[in-house]
């Protein structure tokens, strides 16, 4: 658990890539940092750190030197504690591979490039699109953050379903009054505008500068409008089960959905739909469409939370009625299975079962329910038969997309970025999701994710002047041939491709129409466009393709077939939480690793693979990201198990063995994924024996033996 | 200049809601009552309803990328946040928007800056322990109540000075403008349910403590273990509804603990191949999405008895005896299982009614209410206050990390 200084040292000062050596006892602290600041003037604030994780230290590194106006984008860290020496029993071995590493970050340090702060100027508008509670709470809240906003309604006023609710729970109020206090904010907040009957055809565009195409009323001309950012809150549909012939919805006026009812208690009193008779008797049936395999899988969440509303704004107006609720199971979360409580001891009847037939005769609707506690049919004529019918969302959604690029669930819902953390973003940089639109929602929970996704953007936009470091990827229009790999794969959807309306080629064929072009404010430098494009036009400027080859070669200096060498090239994100964890368990792990930082794993190319194997590694492995978890947008692994799959045709294809490169997806609370990784990339490396690198034949034809 | 908020509670609702003001320049006063921050994720091992590590939070300004490990999360680091573990909340004064709050703060024995995990304390002394390797901060704490020969040596020794092992409490009054409620929620101990038989035979636990059992970093190595003689588990039942839904002790649904019983019921089944789980319950509340879990717990396997338990008895070989009424088959069933695992009510932390009362704020079921139910601002627990997570009621990631932003999102607003 300890590396031989002395020999670092030595072996450091040898090589022709590091003008001095420093051994310092504790980089960490205020003594570590002042010789660092004092080296960073020394050699134009080109610096290798060789210490304990970048993850901890640079943070503490970046800002001692900034707050004294130093640069700390030049320096590159190796870490060579948790991946090396806490988790290897020789020192020496382990001294030797943190040689390696540290001779690949000077290698790729040579090539580091200062990278400053830029700003650019946006404007401080942003655009709501649906006026119900999540989007006018959306409204306000940005028009309080000092945005001007415009909502747009497709509805000739603002409230959407709320205003229709005759009670909300758990506040025991009307939909319009919980609806009344902001209806009046709107009203009075200059920084707003409201443009109702008006529907959004599409929106193109980045962060920064979206165009709304959009309609209004009695004028053919589509409209358009400029704008930073947009918030989708378009609100849920209810399910209209017209199809599923067992409940006769839609052949028998009696028999309406839960929102139906709903409009029903709010606009006056409840009678017959058919005769216009009292109703004595009313049957609810739950999950109606929702927790099928045949329409909608998921729960939808609020329906049993309704109903129960309902049942009591009924008992209220009618204490004589009888209600009956046939139900799967009650889902009231938290205090709202008091209410549930309340309208059982109201006289509400619960039946757990399942509602078999609705059918019409002698004027009546009769009812067949299947009762599982008592394993026994039941009938029943009630006056109105009430489906708690699923919670979809709203039309428009999917065709917005196709511009707005951001990605939906199997349901129809707009998929979050990610699940635990980032549920109001979309795919799309610039463009939030709140309300129902995302899932079912209750009021409140709307109004939450409308105030949060608020900060989202202001945390975006900044009033206007993004400021941000400008880490992320460069494109050379000039190498650009125009294939749009970067703009179809990008994860984030930054590259977009742009008409080339004054190029001049002299050869007609030769012309390329479209070029990309990259905001590096909207990037997130996860690389992925730079694995992909066939030219080299556009790369990161924190780790170029030159870097990354240098620092393959100088890592895999030493590497021969005697003691085979397996790199592993692992994402910043999940795979190195993971490493890091592992050392500072001090899990151990074969020494004969090589460990190579990237930003994400779809950052290496099927030539940064091949590059380590021309360089004399035997076995190659990517760390990533869990499936559907990479945290650059969700697709960063998947780019990066594309690469693998094609470098592993391509081995087997040239007479090498497919099985040296493989990847690995891991987290950090299972360390243990990436240690039993690196073993069985190191026991395919002892099997493999000897890569054609190393026996000398590579770069011959050799014929091909399946 | 103005006043800095205090978030109270570091869990990942505080966090968040640390992180996103302090990224728009509040400077923020984030207090724990532990030495290690992280609340309940920290112990929670793998979350829904992304089946990866709780310990996940947002990058901000000052840690450049997306998402990060609680290690990377650089809490101590930060100029605008001004970190203080071991910390409660002793006395609140003054008027919104001008708190004066007395903290009591424990003894600082390790400066969390200066600690390098170099390991020599632990070696030397029992009194030191990581308590996770994922921790925040990163550095490791000391119990006095363990101290020894060694802790002394390893004061001495330490490389940075970090340890000071007469350090005292001491108390410091701060004016805040704004008060961030992130109490969370704790896990009720349900030995007062004497049917059970927690706290009495070993093989009864609680979720929680299964989350830990299950942690390939814990104590088992996520071996599925008896505790009363580390025999391998072969059938685990699991009780819903302990303490919740229930008169005589919480009658709230505390919304959470199907999911997370389910998310283990799947763990088990599907990775720890020869143990068979089954589940009791009144009604399996699966919200949205979370239904996957139903689904999947039923393809894998879990049996699902609807009904109650009435009654537990330990047998000899070290299994116990279940008597379970199925309410479907209208009858009494018994089962033999090794482990059973009771979903017990999540309840406020100790100490939220004397919060609630001191700054007079609404109680939802002990938890902290809306300032103005009708408005339906669930964050905005009266003016200046403002609460998020586990504090509001039983909460999941996603909503915690949420509610902290809406809570971020109010401050900021009204600092316009």
């Amino acid at each position: 658990m300890k590396l031989d200084y002395e020999f670092l040292e030595a072996e450091v000062k040898k090589l022709d890539l590091a003008g001095s050596v420093t051994l310092h006892d504790l980089g960490c602290q205020d003594s570590g940092l002042e010789a660092i600041a004092k080296l960073i003037d020394e050699n134009e604030a080109r610096l290798v750190v060789a210490a304990c994780t970048s993850q901890k230290i640079q943070p503490r590194i970046d800002q001692y030197l900034q707050s004294q106006g130093k640069d700390p984008s030049r320096i590159t860290y190796v870490n060579i504690r948790e991946h090396s020496a806490w988790v290897h029993n020789d020192p020496s071995e382990a001294s030797k591979k943190s040689l390696d590493m540290i001779r690949g970050a000077l290698a790729r340090s040579v090539d580091s490039t200062s990278i400053v702060s830029e700003m650019k100027e946006v404007p401080a508008h942003v655009t709501v699109i649906g006026g119900g509670i999540a989007g006018v709470e959306a409204a306000l809240s940005l028009s309080n953050l000092g945005y001007h906003v415009t909502l747009v309604e497709r509805e000739s006023s603002v409230g959407g379903h709320v205003v229709q609710l005759p009670v909300v729970a758990p506040t025991g109020k009307s939909g319009k009054e919980v609806f009344s206090g902001r209806l009046n904010a709107l009203e009075n907040d200059k920084n707003i505008d409201v443009m109702t009957d008006t529907t959004v055809k599409f929106v193109e565009g980045e962060l920064g500068s979206f165009t709304l195409h959009y309609n209004i009323p009695d004028d053919e001309d589509e409209k358009t409008l400029q704008t930073s950012a947009v918030v989708l809150a378009t609100g849920f549909q209810e399910f209209k089960p017209t199809m599923m012939d067992e409940y006769q919805y839609g052949k028998n006026p009696n028999v309406v959905t839960q929102l139906e009812l709903s409009r029903m208690l709010t606009e006056g009193n409840m009678v017959r739909p058919s005769d216009g008779k009292p109703v004595n008797e009313v049957i609810m049936v739950q999950c109606v469409g929702s927790r099928s395999e045949d329409y909608k899988r998921d729960c939808s969440k609020l329906c049993c939370t309704f109903a129960i509303d309902n049942s009591l704004e009924i008992l209220e107006r009618n204490p004589d009625t009888n209600v009956q609720v046939v139900y799967m199971d009650i889902r009231v979360p938290f205090e709202n299975e008091m209410i549930y409580k309340e309208s059982r001891e109201r006289g509400v009847d619960y039946i757990r079962g399942r509602v078999s037939m609705v059918w019409e005769s002698d004027d009546e609707t009769h009812v067949r329910i299947y009762d599982s506690l008592l394993n026994q049919y039941l009938e029943s004529t009630p006056d109105l038969v009430v489906l708690s019918s699923a919670i979809l969302p709203s039309d428009g959604v999917a065709e917005l997309s196709e511009t707005l690029g951001y990605t939906l669930e199997e349901d129809g819902h707009i998929k979050e970025l990610y699940g635990k953390l980032r549920r109001t973003e979309t795919r799309r940089r610039g463009v939030v999701a709140v309300g129902a639109i995302t899932r079912p929602q209750f009021v409140f929970e709307a109004v939450t994710d409308a105030q949060a996704a608020a900060l989202v953007l202001h945390n975006e936009l900044q009033g206007g002047k993004i400021e941000k470091v400008a880490r992320g990827a460069v494109l050379d229009v000039d190498d650009c041939v125009g294939c749009s790999l970067c703009a179809q794969q990008c994860p984030r959807g930054v590259p977009l491709m742009i008409e080339q309306t004054d190029a001049e080629e002299e050869d007609e064929a030769q012309k390329i129409l479209f070029k990309a072009a990259i905001d590096i404010l909207n990037c997130h430098s996860c690389g992925v466009c730079q694995s992909l494009c066939p030219s080299g036009a556009t790369q990161l400027n924190f780790l170029s393709n030159s870097q990354l080859w240098s620092e393959i070669e100088a890592v895999l200096n030493e590497a021969d077939s005697e003691y085979p060498i397996t790199v592993c090239f692992y994402c910043e994100e999940c795979s190195v939480s993971t490493i890091d964890i592992v050392g500072t368990r001090k899990m151990e792990y074969p020494a004969s690793s090589r460990l190579i930082p990237v930003p994400c794993a779809g950052r290496v190319s099927i030539i940064d693979i091949l590059k380590a194997f021309e360089h004399g590694a035997s076995t190659v492995m990517i760390a990533a990201c869990e499936t559907d978890r990479c945290h650059i947008g969700g697709t960063g692994n998947e780019i990066a198990q594309v690469q693998v799959d094609v470098t592993r045709d391509i081995l087997n294809a040239i007479g090498w063995k497919g099985e040296r490169v493989d990847m690995f997806r891991m987290f950090s609370a299972e360390p243990d994924r990436f240690t039993s990784a690196i073993r069985e990339m190191v026991k395919r490396a002892q099997e493999l024996g000897p890569t054609p690198v190393h026996k000398g034949t590579a770069g011959k034809w050799m014929e091909v033996t399946e | 200049m103005t006043d800095p908020v205090l978030v109270i509670g570091a869990g990942v609702a505080g966090m968040t809601a640390a992180v996103e003001l302090a990224d728009n320049g509040v400077k923020t006063i984030l207090i724990d009552r532990k030495s290690t921050i992280g609340g309940n994720a920290l112990e929670l091992y793998k979350a829904f309803p992304t089946d990866d590590c709780f310990y996940c939070f947002e990058g901000n300004r000052w840690r450049p990328g997306i998402r990060k490990c609680f290690y990377r999360s650089a809490m101590v680091d930060q100029p605008n946040i001004d970190l203080k573990t071991d910390t409660r909340v002793k006395g609140i004064s003054g008027t919104p928007g001008k708190f004066s709050v007395i903290l009591d703060l424990g003894p600082q024995y390790v400066d969390p800056k200066r600690c390098t995990l170099c390991g020599l304390c632990t070696n030397v002394s029992e009194a030191f322990l990581l308590a996770s390797p994922q921790c925040q901060p990163q550095a490791v704490s000391y119990d006095p109540e363990k101290t020894d020969d060694g802790a002394k040596k390893a004061e001495d020794e330490c490389p940075t000075q970090a340890i000071n092992l007469s350090a005292i409490q001491t108390e410091e009054t701060v004016t805040v403008s704004d008060i961030v409620i992130a109490t969370g929620y704790h896990e009720m101990k349900p030995s007062v349910v004497d049917e059970y038989g927690y706290g009495k035979l070993p093989n009864v636990i609680t979720q929680l403590e299964l989350a830990q059992m299950l942690d390939p970093n814990g104590e088992s190595a996520g071996a599925l273990v008896r505790p009363s003689d580390g025999a391998q588990v072969k059938n685990v039942m699991m009780i819903q509804c302990v303490g919740s839904r229930d008169e005589n002790y919480y009658p709230f649904c505390s919304k959470i603990c199907c999911v997370f019983a389910l998310k283990h019921a799947n763990i088990i089944s599907s990775e720890r191949n020869d143990s068979r789980v089954s589940v009791v319950y009144m009604d399996i509340r699966t919200y949205d999405q979370h239904e996957r879990y139903y689904r999947e717990t039923r393809d894998a396997g879990v049996e699902f008895v609807r009904g109650r338990v009435s009654r537990v008895e330990s047998q000899k070989d070290g299994t116990l005896d279940v008597h379970v009424y199925d309410s479907l088959l209208n009858r009494y069933l018994k089962f033999t299982v090794d482990l059973l695992v009771l979903s017990s009510a999540l309840e406020p932390p100790e100490a939220a009614d004397e919060l609630l009362s001191s700054l007079g704020l609404n109680s939802a079921s002990g938890y902290v209410g809306p300032a103005d139910p009708i408005s339906e601002n669930e964050v905005v627990a009266g003016e200046h206050v403002y609460a998020c997570g586990g504090a509001l009621g039983p909460a999941e990631v996603p909503e915690s990390v949420n509610q902290a932003r809406a809570v971020v999102s109010k401050i900021l607003q009204g600092r316009k």
